[in-house]
């Protein structure tokens, strides 16, 4: 058994040496911080402690207590609003870029003059960088200076009053909109590659019987998309809980606070953690974040797998 | 209705849509674009078209039937002296314009286009010469000073601390001598010259230099700074008498006794003129005239129509704009350029308006300046380079280190090949912050145990780039190579390849069109990110987020410096990006359809 076992590894020593930089690397910036992470959230490791490293008190599950259930922490508050921002944040750019993005794969899947220069125009904002869109919509939600406000009022007339966009309950569309805007080109790329791999002779027979474009949408189309809005949803769901860039730098161009209705998990934790050095709580609110996207992405893999064998 | 017709109308109606979608989704990059070489006022107070050039007279003149005026964006304006009506119009599209009228020719000074010659009889034949000038802020150049004298012309701009005069040579084209002009007041700035005798005068910001112009040597130096604060802008010379004005008032200098002999007008003046005996001094508010001889004050600002502070209209008249900056006499006919390009006719005697013409608008402003201020405010060419040093050498340290991986997690059936993958899979799932709290406090605590400098150094962000994507890549890659032929290996195998001849010479050529694409794409996402960037770098070795980051923060009310950034951090990768656009699209699509 033993001997079976180290004639596989003498076999594959070359694959040993092929990943061991990355097993080394990952080693020192994955399994090592993770580890000291998750301890680290049992520390009281805040700005006075910061230099005694691991070293700093052990209080147990305070940190948890301070951020989950206590009603005197000011954490607990904050924290409460951004997970209620990101959550909706997270669903509505996924589902607003897997749309918007179905519909220009839909549009761009025609045969019409210019479609490569089409095709190109619309990747354009997938380019532009994820700190430049924070920045660029920053300005363009201004509540005086901004165009978006200048073209609804001064020019269509389509509101009496300037609102304000980045204070106050429109901020969540204020961060919502941009990242649709950056990341549905993505999308589009995935579904098009997917719909340009459904065969032709589907729709041929589905004319032949005579069905209308709806019905040819939800029964072809949707179904053998599968594979790709479903990876979709899971890359969406990762990315935007976990984005950061663009909330950060679209109040006070990166120096500002989100606000209530703006800050997100990642903008949260990194204001506790840089901004006051509150490292074990920074690690606490990681961890539990952590958890639940673990749980998150195992329902996805369930739901995957579930559809699979239905279909099989 | 056919088929086919109704297909088509439906085709037609798509195309629109996705047009004006097209339209909607690329606005807000063209705004950004738009928004870098507007001028920032323009952004603040909300206008949306770009600004012209302001077009105010600087200088008329009368010459035989035509009459020139000159604007202050560089237009030229050729118009019939009686009926005021165009006879020609060119623009030489300068700023900090200045003019000079010769016998055949029309000079035209500038910051940024050096010294201009027109032609008088075809203004649209013009010639460009560059002259020898430092290196200086062209924001900051107030304007440009240009006079004929002794057969040459005399040049300078307006920008403190160069004091030099460049002497041109209109017969041979080029610049003859360079005079400088150090002084006892230096630094100082040089608003105006007159040349009178065998002396040009000097007008600085401080006080009359009095400049020999056959030695070449500063004669003597008069401070005028409790008459004229902030210059003498303009002179003209009355008999052997100078009269100086500027902000404060115009007054009479003697060269003799070198001291103010009179005061004519106490007030901002804007143009100043002499016809014989007569000063001419434009006013905001209208014009007046002053005898020498005489000693009377004519005052001419009741024909003009005057405004209160508020807006309300004191006195309507015909001359709308009252800001006299240039005067031309022909016998009893006095011509007046203002502001907003109006130049007016008027009969001295019967002090009665003939007519008015209008010059036409300024050229649009495009502040191609805003980048240079950007660039001189920030180090920007620092962050770019670290930038492109810091994402380069991750993305080719990631590629390599996770072709290797992929391809051994591809091809080979390995104890801990199941755990290995799964850990690949698992990263993706945690939060960068994770990471970075305690790599954070490992790396400060590393430097103080053995004094290596970790946090703020190259290879400390190359290192934590590289080990955070090639996760990513080997799950992009492993699909690549999953793509390659089994056999192809193992006829290379039976031929006597070793593990590693295959995959250097049979696998990896195959592979290439993958790795280029998640390179590119490890770069682009490398040069996106910011969270990491701004804890593990310092100043030396900030990449352009966290630049920009702190520049935009600084400068939280110049919208037109800050689009200037962000377009300039837009467009390497765009460009990177369309030039491989092919790759990166085949790569990414391929490595995630198959699922």
């Amino acid at each position: 058994m033993f001997k079976r076992f180290w004639r596989r590894l003498v076999k594959n020593r070359v694959a040993y040496l092929f990943i061991l930089p990355t097993i080394l690397g990952m080693l020192a910036l994955h399994v090592t911080p993770i580890v000291q992470g998750i301890y680290m959230s049992f520390l009281e490791l805040n700005q006075y402690t910061i230099n005694q490293y691991l070293g700093a008190p052990f209080i147990g599950f305070k940190n948890y207590y301070d951020v989950l259930i206590n009603p005197r922490s000011p954490i607990r508050l904050g924290l409460f609003e951004a997970a209620r921002n990101t959550t909706i944040y997270t669903i509505l750019v996924t589902f607003g870029t897997l749309f918007i993005g179905l519909i220009a794969a839909l549009m761009v899947n025609r045969e019409f003059r210019g479609k490569g220069l089409v095709r190109t125009l619309f990747l354009f904002p997938w380019v532009v960088p994820t700190y430049v869109t924070g920045i660029l919509w920053g300005f363009m939600w201004q509540k005086e200076v901004g165009i978006i406000n200048i073209l609804l009022k001064d020019v269509f007339h389509l509101i009496p009053e300037k609102p304000f966009w980045l204070i106050g309950p429109n901020t969540l569309w204020a961060i919502i909109i941009p990242t649709v805007w950056r990341y549905w080109p993505f999308s589009m790329l995935l579904l098009l590659a997917g719909l340009q791999q459904i065969p032709e002779e589907l729709y041929e027979a589905a004319d032949i019987d005579g069905a209308s474009p709806w019905r040819k949408f939800w029964m072809i189309t949707w179904p053998l998309l599968k594979p790709v809005w479903a990876i979709l949803i899971l890359f969406g769901l990762i990315y935007n809980v976990y984005g950061f860039n663009i909330v950060i730098m679209m109040f006070g161009f990166g120096a500002g606070f989100p606000g209530e209705w703006g800050d997100i998990l990642m903008t949260n934790i990194f204001r506790n953690a840089f901004m006051q050095w509150n490292f074990g709580m920074g690690a606490a609110i990681s961890v539990l974040l952590m958890i639940t996207m673990i749980i998150i992405v195992n329902i996805w893999f369930y739901f995957y797998r579930k559809a699979e064998e239905v279909r099989e | 209705m056919p088929y086919y017709l109704k297909k088509r109308i439906i085709d037609i109606i798509i195309s629109m849509f996705m047009i004006a979608f097209l339209a909607v989704n690329l606005f807000p990059i063209g705004w950004m674009m738009y928004c870098s070489v507007k001028e920032n006022l323009d952004i603040l107070i909300g206008k949306i078209p770009l600004s012209r050039a302001h077009n105010n007279i600087y200088e008329i003149f009368v010459e035989g039937d035509n009459l020139w005026a000159f604007t202050s964006d560089g237009g030229i304006n050729k118009w019939d002296r009686k009926t005021l009506e165009e006879k020609d119009h060119t623009t030489a599209q300068t700023m900090t314009t200045h003019f000079l009228l010769d016998r055949n020719y029309i000079w035209v000074s500038s910051a940024n286009k050096g010294l201009l010659r027109f032609e008088k009889n075809n203004l649209k034949n013009s010639k460009e010469y560059k002259l020898p000038l430092p290196d200086f802020d062209k924001a900051k150049v107030v304007g440009t000073t240009l006079v004929e004298g002794w057969g040459k012309i005399y040049f300078t701009i307006q920008y403190k601390g160069y004091e030099e005069i460049l002497e041109f040579d209109p017969g041979s084209l080029k610049v003859a001598r360079k005079f400088d002009l150090k002084n006892k007041l230096s630094p100082s700035q040089i608003r105006s010259l007159l040349p009178q005798g065998d002396i040009l005068w000097v007008g600085l910001d401080k006080g009359l230099l009095k400049f020999d112009i056959k030695s070449g040597k500063v004669l003597t130096v008069y401070d005028l700074a409790k008459y004229l604060p902030i210059g003498v802008s303009r002179m003209r010379s009355v008999d052997s008498r100078i009269v100086i004005s500027g902000n404060t008032g115009a007054f009479i200098f003697d060269p003799k006794t070198g001291s103010v002999a009179g005061t004519l007008f106490q007030g901002n003046v804007l143009g100043l003129r002499v016809f014989g005996d007569k000063v001419y001094i434009g006013t905001s508010r209208g014009f007046l005239t002053y005898d020498i001889k005489t000693g009377q004050t004519e005052n001419y600002e009741n024909l003009f129509r005057q405004v209160r502070a508020d807006g309300t209209v004191i006195k309507n008249s015909e001359f709308t704009p009252a800001e006299v900056t240039a005067f031309a006499l022909n016998q009893n006919q006095l011509y007046l350029g203002s502001s907003y390009g109006r130049v007016s006719a008027l009969n001295l005697n019967l002090r009665r308006v003939n007519g008015t013409s209008s010059a036409r608008m300024g050229h649009l402003v495009i502040a191609w300046i805003n980048y240079l201020d950007m660039w001189r405010n920030v180090d920007f060419g620092l962050y770019l380079r670290n930038s492109f040093f810091i994402c380069g050498m991750a993305m080719v340290f990631t590629m390599i280190f996770s072709t290797l991986a992929a391809y051994a997690l591809s091809r080979f059936d390995f104890p801990g090949s199941r755990t290995f993958s799964m850990a690949i899979l698992a990263t993706q799932m945690v939060p960068g912050i994770m990471f970075l709290i305690p790599t954070y406090s490992n790396f400060v605590k590393i430097t103080e145990m053995t004094s290596i400098p970790i946090k703020g150094t190259f290879y400390g962000m190359i290192f934590v780039y590289s080990v955070f994507f090639i996760p990513f890549s080997i799950w992009i890659l492993r699909g690549f190579f999953a793509a390659i032929p089994l056999e192809l290996e193992e006829a290379a195998r039976i031929d006597g390849c070793s593990p590693i001849q295959v995959f250097w010479y049979v696998v990896l050529p195959l592979a290439v069109p993958g790795i280029i694409a998640t390179g590119v794409y490890v770069f682009l996402t490398t040069w996106d990110e910011l969270m990491f960037a701004w804890v593990l770098t310092s100043a030396d070795t900030m990449t352009i987020p966290v630049g920009i980051r702190n520049f935009v923060g600084n400068y939280q009310n110049r919208f037109d410096l800050i689009m200037a950034a962000a377009t300039v951090a837009t467009v390497p990768v765009m460009i990177l990006f369309f030039m491989l656009q092919k790759y990166i699209v085949k790569g990414l699509t391929a490595g995630a359809v198959k699922g």
